[in-house]
């Protein structure tokens, strides 16, 4: 990574490694960098280390902060001083939204982020309606998460990010287990979203229709960074590490 | 065991509400001071847990069911001072949304289940745990005695609160809801230790809870004097209003009227004085005798069942 | 389903009722139910006169009347089971008839309650008159995952049974033991995440 690239870029990963509580190393030596408004997808097999990478861009790992952050967003080291504000700016979608929707109600568990920053009332109602506004969903104040369908509780989940200012949203397999509609909403909101994304997925027809960029992981690795339809394309480096061409690569016409 | 409204006058329901709210402030601070902030929504998440596991049959007898109370489990699995705010929280959610359990009987019902129910399981489980040694099968023991103990306490507490409202005599509530809860308790012992031995195998590291307890003693001996109060609190009226109660028993059974054939008026005072030799000591006895027997049969029933439960095959085999 | 309906007692309408603050809603109710513990025994034109006053409530707030009763008549069997300890004393008909009146009528004005309040809204009450924050917390964490654990708690009933082919109770109580266990387990590694959801919004504990 060239030096002072940390000032330019939204995010900057440099030489991460990790392991795990028993030893067993999780990431190694992973560095990449992500500007304003770039979607990057991050794909690989399972157990690539795909969700540990994620939960270390906003601070949540390692359980004790480094002496050296090889991760800064924004500008900002992730470390000990910044979490607070690390947070806010880097939204976080977990993959399963009853984790994350904790609130009793859609309006709280949208003010949830604001009010920790302090936005009071009047203003606390009129962000969180324009936040739901944003991800399609104005009117579900009330509702209670339970009885609302996985498409929209990621929904409310991603506004309850943007309704913080995110400057930089993380999504964990943002697509599973959505039935066709409710992918096809998601896909609309993040391309629509001016906000830079790092998407971890499985997904791979999602990634050719939304994402320019791949990243792909294996075994805690990086083994390719570069564009979307010519990594995806490469049939030999796709099986080599668990994916596959996607077929909407496969049956494309040259026009 | 939800007492509903209508049931305690306000004197006994004010007095269970100060105690409960005590025993609650001190569970509060204990908890505040003492758990990691990574295990605060494991309270809430745990509060959850008990809600939808007592609604989990266990079939009894041709269609009637019996059900985990859960005030025991969740000590053992997460120390005394979380487990009395989970089981607050149940409490409230099922008074405020379902009507089970009034209002009004909120303190009686908290103290109950929420902070002698929690108190006596955690001071029973580190008795035992000290008697049978550490190790799984040790553990899984103290847990059933625990159970049955806290079940037993918290009933015969309601039951002192209904008798001290004037609902019902003493000497009719006290023995009939502890005989029915110790049979009660029975299953209350049996059903957590088969759970503990679940969540035991499939997450070893998870019990924490009870067993880091082991070295506070100071927030034990507090837990033990909260439930002791309650208990005397509500034992001691009945001292002063124990001839009242017998005098009734005597009355329908005849005793009285026995008495005061055989004796002259000028003897009037003798008639109480036999009828409290007579009704008083043999209630007290039966009962600490049906007590006594009632732990040592439950002990053993706990011994074998936690053998039971640990003398596994090796693993592969179900 | 209908266990979602009992656990759900709010009933959504626009009335006056449920346009009242959830302060003043659940204010009146306490004040209610104080009230009414403290009639007398055999008072029964009191009675008679709140169970008319609670019937003009629950129509002014157009509220399903029938599911109301079926609240009621849910919580009656326990009323009416320890009032009969009051039989216990001889002439005790009319504390018994007086017990399953107030207590009936209480559970009336809960019932009423909780139809035109939400449990989220009687918690934003709670915070506001000082009850301790953890309590609070702890509320809302259990009303949020209730409905989410005893969904999982059906579905791993319902693969039990599909797998019994001899029923019989051990078997009945092992397996109840067994959802039990991995209920609590999946709880508590679910209260991981949520502890890890709540940071990564920023909440300081």
């Amino acid at each position: 990574m060239r030096p002072g690239l940390e000032e330019l870029s939204l995010l900057a990963v440099g030489r991460l490694s990790y392991s795990y509580p028993d030893g067993h190393p999780a990431l190694r030596e992973i560095s990449f960098s992500l500007d304003a408004g770039e979607r990057v997808a991050l794909i690989g097999p399972n157990g690539a280390g795909k969700s540990t990478l994620l939960l270390h861009l906003n601070g949540l790992l390692p359980d004790r902060p480094a002496a050296a952050p090889a991760v800064t967003v924004d500008g900002l080291a992730v470390g000990a001083e910044n979490l607070g504000e690390v947070r806010r700016r880097v939204g976080l979608l977990f993959q399963d939204p009853d984790d994350q929707l904790f609130c009793p109600t859609v309006w709280e568990d949208v003010a949830f982020g604001p009010q920790q920053l302090g936005v009071a009332e009047p203003r606390l109602s009129e962000l969180v309606g324009e936040s739901l506004g944003r991800v399609g969903l104005r009117g579900f104040e009330q509702r209670l998460p339970h009885h609302l369908s996985r498409g929209e509780k990621r929904r409310v989940c991603l506004a309850g990010l943007l309704a913080c200012d995110a400057r930089l949203l993380v999504l964990d397999e943002p697509t599973s287990d959505l039935d066709p509609r409710g992918r096809r909403e998601l896909m609309g909101l993040l391309t629509a979203l001016p906000v830079g994304q790092l998407i971890a997925t499985h997904d791979l027809e999602f990634v050719v229709e939304t994402c320019p960029r791949v990243i792909v992981l294996d075994g805690g690795r990086i083994v390719a960074d570069g564009p979307t339809l010519e990594l995806l394309d490469d049939e030999p480096l796709m099986l080599a590490h668990g994916l596959e061409r996607p077929h909407i690569l496969r049956h494309r016409h040259p026009h | 065991m939800h007492i509903p409204d209508g049931f305690l006058d306000l004197r006994t329901a004010a007095t269970a509400a100060v105690l409960a709210g005590a025993g609650l402030a001190f569970a509060l601070r204990d908890v505040r001071r003492r758990l990691p902030a990574r295990r605060v929504p494991l309270i809430g998440l745990a509060a959850a847990f008990v809600f939808a596991a007592q609604m989990i049959n266990f079939p009894v007898a041709a269609g009637t069911s019996g059900h985990l109370i859960g005030a025991a489990l969740v000590t053992v699995l997460l120390g005394p001072g979380p487990a009395v705010v989970a089981m607050t929280a149940v409490l409230l959610l099922q008074s405020l949304m379902f009507a089970d359990g009034g209002i009004t009987a909120l303190g009686a019902n908290v103290l109950n289940l929420a902070v002698i129910a929690p108190a006596v399981a955690a001071l029973v489980y580190a008795l035992v745990r000290r008697l049978a040694g550490s190790g799984q099968r040790s553990m899984l023991i103290a847990a059933g005695c625990a159970a049955w103990c806290s079940t037993l306490a918290a009933a015969l507490a309601c039951a002192a609160q209904l008798a001290a409202s004037g609902i019902v005599p003493w000497t009719t509530v006290l023995p009939a809801m502890g005989a029915v809860h110790m049979v009660i308790g029975l299953a209350e012992a049996v059903i957590t230790m088969l759970v503990l031995a679940v969540v035991v195998r499939a997450r070893p590291d998870i019990l924490e809870g009870m067993d880091s307890v082991e070295g506070r003693r100071r927030a034990m001996a507090a837990y033990c004097a909260a439930a002791g109060i309650a208990l005397v609190v509500f034992v001691a009226p009945f001292a002063s209003s124990m001839p009242d109660g017998l005098e009734h028993v005597a009355e329908r059974l005849g005793f009285a009227s026995h008495a005061s054939q055989t004796l002259s008026p000028g003897f009037a005072p003798l008639p109480d004085y036999s009828v409290e030799a007579l009704g008083g000591d043999s209630v007290w006895l039966s009962t600490v005798i049906a007590g006594g027997i009632g732990t040592l049969v439950v002990f053993g029933i706990a011994w074998w069942l936690a053998r039971a439960l640990t003398a596994r095959v090796p693993p592969g085999r179900h | 389903m209908l266990r979602d309906r009992l656990l759900s007692p709010y009933q959504h309408g626009v009335s006056r009722v449920h346009g009242w603050s959830p302060g003043r809603k659940l204010g009146a109710a306490l004040v209610g139910v104080v009230l009414v513990v403290l009639l007398p025994r055999g008072a029964w034109a009191a009675y008679a006169a709140t169970a008319f006053g609670l019937l003009a409530v629950a129509l002014a707030a157009r509220l399903d009347l029938r599911q109301l009763g079926l609240r009621v008549l849910l919580v009656e069997p326990f009323v009416i089971g320890i009032a009969l300890l009051a039989l216990l004393r001889p002439g005790g008909l009319p504390v018994f008839l007086s017990i399953v009146a107030k207590s009936t009528l209480c559970l009336v004005i809960m019932v009423l309650l909780t139809a035109t309040t939400r449990f989220s809204d009687l918690l934003g009450v709670l915070w506001r008159v000082r009850v301790p924050t953890l309590l609070v917390t702890t509320l809302a964490l259990m009303y949020r995952y209730l409905f989410v654990l005893l969904a999982e708690s059906e579905r791993m009933q319902r693969a039990r049974r599909s797998r019994t082919f001899v029923p019989s109770r051990t078997g009945a109580w092992r397996g109840g033991a067994e959802v039990a266990g991995l209920l609590f387990v999946r709880a508590s590694e679910r209260a991981e995440r949520v502890y890890l959801a709540m940071c990564a919004r920023g909440w300081k504990s």
